[in-house]
């Protein structure tokens, strides 16, 4: 504690309001999570079964905490201090830049551990129902919570030096983290059929980089998904401690190299336009951009027709000019293009289904992680910047207002559905039995998509800051619909069916899947209650959206 | 000029629960006029400016511009003034044309002109050469110029600036004087807002100065420094630091006790101030030569907006702690 940075970060989060209702809520989690699988009567299974229970979702409950809090402090932390040029004296003092991200990084973590020390409680009841093992399960476990904690604090870290805003560190952050423990897992996925030694190693070495595995494992299971083992030669706890470490080391490193005085040693934009270079230049970039596509073009004026909040909203978001447009729209064609020709190599082992599942989860999982990041700032971003009181001079209604920020969203949300559909044609090549279903998913994606946009934009109009909304919106739409699914996971052994059932109709995600048929599924038909439901949220939104706006553009 | 009020403020209140930010404030401004607005932080500047451009609404009085309730007709008086707060407000990844032409579109100016109008508001701000650059990667001084050109472009005949000179250098400070007095020719009423004293003295024919919501002095500069000169300051340039203590003995037994006499040997100066008359200077320095103190300068020295504004504060100073004091 000799580090001043370590005494001001970890005493600064802890004087929080925030945190202290963090920490609250944090046992109060973990006291329901005890309490719902706690053995009635007062008797327990002398073969442990019930404490693996608990300690599953115990376990689960606590990794999720650490992946959602443990990066928000860091990835804020080095922005915040750039921007209001704290760093600047920072690195003006005697301490050295390695001392300065050790300050950082130990502060940073100090929340997660406190979190994890408040769940010692809740893993001893479990402890003392017997058959949990302290050497090869608690013991691992926590290790496994502490390394994601130690990786999620790096990455933060790195980006938050990176970044120039702090909301768009804490979204990138999130981003990077949720590529690193969940997509990664996906390559193992798709080669764990092949027997390609070499596939299957770069595969299981990618997937060791999430904490998922060495979880399962630690659990007694060795499926990360339908029953496809990850373990290898070598323990899947003792990858996911190299991978980690490596990774939290390089970050470490890299982050320690770029905290110089250099930092700030950049130029400003110089703002130069196509249309004033030489010919050859201007002749090179309208070619290679397409000239529609060229970020440094000269833009046209507004026009009668269009909205001037909307197209100032496409010019204001670092996403939505349109050349950055294209390459979303490329890479979400890529990926469409890639299953396309996945399942014309692997036809005997894509079922209609297994495509409609992955085409449904890869279109859900884009909206729920581009919406928010698109519309949780539209207001608040304003308010933040002070800019707000810029548009309430202006003659613009609150409707045009609105109707201006949520068309933004709306242009780029489209864009992307539209880049996916290929793969919807081929699952109708496949099967054209499938017809009535593709266009039943493909409403459920469209209100899916209007139901992120207006929940976020909602949240947004009922805060000054972005990173505050932003992490609201995440939270609230992750919970619908990644946090339901954990209900699911558990069906039969820790949760009822009926309990299940009645959880998942208000989770869009299962809706589409359930009318996809997609495996685990098909046996759910709720997509009409699921509709009602968003409408209705929906409604409520767009409702609160408006007054909220309206008020804010009333004088005070 | 003539003699309709282009602003004009009537008893103006505004309150926050028990606190008064604004008491029965009465102003009035024709066309042309520039207003300094000067007053120590929190005295009700600010809270003045957001009724006027429809951002607050007032607890009792009444605020217009060219005739409309600032008010009832928020809408109207949004094209009548051009508002340029002390934050910028800016919008990042945006270049200075887009800029424009968004807050161009949202007053509604016809595509055709607005390119015009943007143009023309660049060039008359001096900023005409920013155009291309973005937004987040202009200076200080810049932004300021950017913003004065916001507030042109719909062509509104009052102008409210908060703070257009704050945290210019000394160049940059004389430009935005140049751009101010040429925006008051063309015939806008400005209200501007400052910290800096001598640029508003320069610039402003009208000057209200605010202490603790009240409005404690309005009227053209002259009036200002008409009512501030009730007292003058004087200085005695002397010979030798003996000189110095003499002279200063002299005055205080002569002047009596409304006087402050403060001695400066090291500049071997004696200075003090009075509400005498031609006649009681020319007693006093009358005196001085008598004791043979070695007079080699008696002038009395200009005073400014600051002295102005510094007379006033005190005064208001005074007046609150005697009233405390009888409470």
């Amino acid at each position: 504690m000799n580090n001043p940075i370590i005494r001001r970060e970890f005493i600064g989060a802890l004087r929080k309001p925030n945190v202290a209702a963090l920490e609250v809520v944090w046992l109060a989690i973990l006291a329901a999570v005890i309490i719902l699988r706690w053995p009635a009567g007062g008797r327990v299974n002398l073969a442990g079964t019930q404490a693996q229970q608990v300690l599953s979702l115990l376990s689960w409950t606590i990794l999720v905490g650490m992946m959602l809090v443990a990066p928000a402090f860091p990835a804020a932390s080095v922005v915040a201090e750039k921007r209001s040029g704290t760093l600047a004296l920072l690195l003006n003092s005697p301490l050295s830049p390695a001392a300065i991200y050790r300050g950082k990084l130990i502060g940073a973590l100090g929340l997660p551990m406190i979190l994890m020390l408040l769940t010692i409680p809740a893993m001893t009841a479990c402890f003392a129902m017997g058959g949990v093992s302290l050497v090869h399960q608690v013991l691992p476990l926590y290790l496994i919570f502490i390394l994601v904690a130690l990786e999620s604090a790096a990455v933060g870290l790195y980006v938050s030096i990176r970044a120039n805003d702090v909301d768009s560190a804490i979204r990138l952050t999130y981003a990077v983290l949720f590529v690193l423990d969940l997509l990664l897992l996906i390559p193992y996925r798709l080669v764990v059929n092949t027997q390609d030694p070499t596939f299957l190693l770069v595969g299981r070495w990618l997937a060791s980089f999430s904490p998922l595995p060495a979880l399962l494992h630690v659990l007694g299971s060795n499926s990360i998904h339908a029953g496809n083992s990850v373990s290898g030669g070598e323990s899947v706890i003792t990858r996911f401690v190299i991978c980690s470490l490596v990774l939290s080391g390089v970050l470490g490193l890299l982050s320690i190299q770029r905290l110089g005085q250099w930092l700030f040693d950049r130029p400003r934009a110089s703002g130069k336009v196509t249309d004033e270079r030489s010919t050859q230049v201007r002749a090179y970039r309208r070619i290679m951009y397409l000239w529609f596509f060229d970020p440094q073009r000269r833009s046209g004026l507004i026009g009668p027709l269009s909205n001037p909040v909307m197209v100032k909203e496409f010019r204001t978001s670092r996403f939505g000019r349109s050349h950055w447009m294209m390459r979303l729209v490329g890479i979400c064609l890529i990926v469409s293009l890639g299953l396309m020709l996945a399942a014309a190599y692997g036809s005997m082992t894509f079922q209609p289904q297994t495509l409609g599942e992955l085409m449904v989860m890869f279109q859900v999982m884009l909206i729920v992680l581009i919406t928010p990041s698109l519309s949780a700032g539209l207001i608040s971003s304003e308010l933040q910047n002070k800019s707000w009181q810029l548009l309430r001079v202006t003659p613009l209604s609150p409707a045009s207002i609105v109707l201006g920020k949520l068309l933004s969203v709306c242009r780029t949300l489209l864009l992307l559905l539209f880049a996916t559909l290929p793969g919807y044609a081929v699952m109708l090549v496949i099967d054209k039995g499938q017809a009535d279903r593709v266009v039943t998913v493909l409403i459920t994606l469209g209100l899916i998509a209007l139901f992120c946009l207006l929940v976020s934009s909602a949240i947004s109009s009922w805060f000054r800051k972005t990173a505050q909304a932003t992490a609201l919106a995440y939270a609230l739409l992750l919970g619908l619909f990644g946090g339901t699914l954990v209900f699911w996971a558990g069906r039969g052994t820790l949760f009822s069916l009926s309990l299940v059932a009645g959880i998942l109709q208000f989770n869009p995600l299962a809706a589409a899947l359930a009318t996809i048929h997609a495996p685990g599924f098909a046996d759910y038909n709720f997509v009409l209650t699921n509709w009602w439901f968003m409408l209705t949220v929906m409604g409520v939104a767009a409702v609160v959206l408006v007054f909220r706006t309206w008020r804010l553009t009333r004088p005070d | 000029m003539s003699d309709a009020p282009v602003v004009e403020t009537v008893e103006l209140t505004k309150v926050y629960g028990d606190f008064t930010a604004l008491d029965h404030l009465s102003i009035r401004l024709e066309k042309g006029q520039i207003l300094g607005f000067i007053g120590p932080n929190g005295a009700g500047k600010t809270t003045t400016i957001k009724i006027l451009v429809g951002l607050i609404r007032p607890t009792s009085g009444k605020a217009s511009i060219g005739g409309v309730d600032c008010t009832a007709d928020a809408r109207k008086i949004k094209h009548l003034v051009g508002y340029m707060p002390d934050t910028f407000g800016s919008y990042d990844n945006m270049r200075v044309r887009e800029y424009l032409d968004f807050f161009g579109a949202a007053f509604k100016i016809p595509r055709k002109q607005r390119q015009d109008r943007i143009n023309a508001s660049l060039a008359i701000t001096g900023a005409a050469h920013m155009a291309d650059l973005y937004v987040e990667s202009l200076s200080h001084g810049m932004k300021q110029r950017v913003a004065i050109a916001r507030t042109l472009l719909h062509d509104p005949p009052v102008l409210i600036l908060d703070e257009p000179a704050n945290g210019l250098d000394p160049a940059a400070r004389v430009e935005m004087r140049e751009i101010l007095l040429n925006l008051a020719q063309r015939g806008k009423t400005l209200i501007v807002t400052s910290h800096i004293l001598p640029e508003l003295a320069r610039i402003c024919n009208m000057v209200a100065i605010m202490t603790h919501g009240k409005l404690r002095a309005f009227g053209t500069l002259d009036q200002i420094m008409q009512n501030v000169r009730h007292q003058r300051m004087i200085e005695i340039q002397l010979l030798s630091e003996d000189d110095v203590v003499q002279a200063a003995a002299i005055l205080r037994e002569n002047l009596g006790e409304g006087a402050t006499v403060t001695e400066s040997p090291s500049e071997m100066m004696v200075r003090f101030n009075t509400t005498g008359n031609e006649q009681s200077l020319a007693v006093a320095l009358q005196r001085l030569v008598s004791a043979q103190v070695r007079v080699s300068q008696f002038r009395e020295m200009q005073q400014d907006l600051e002295d102005a504004f510094l007379s006033v504060t005190q005064q208001t100073k005074t007046e609150i702690a005697a009233g405390e004091a009888q409470a």
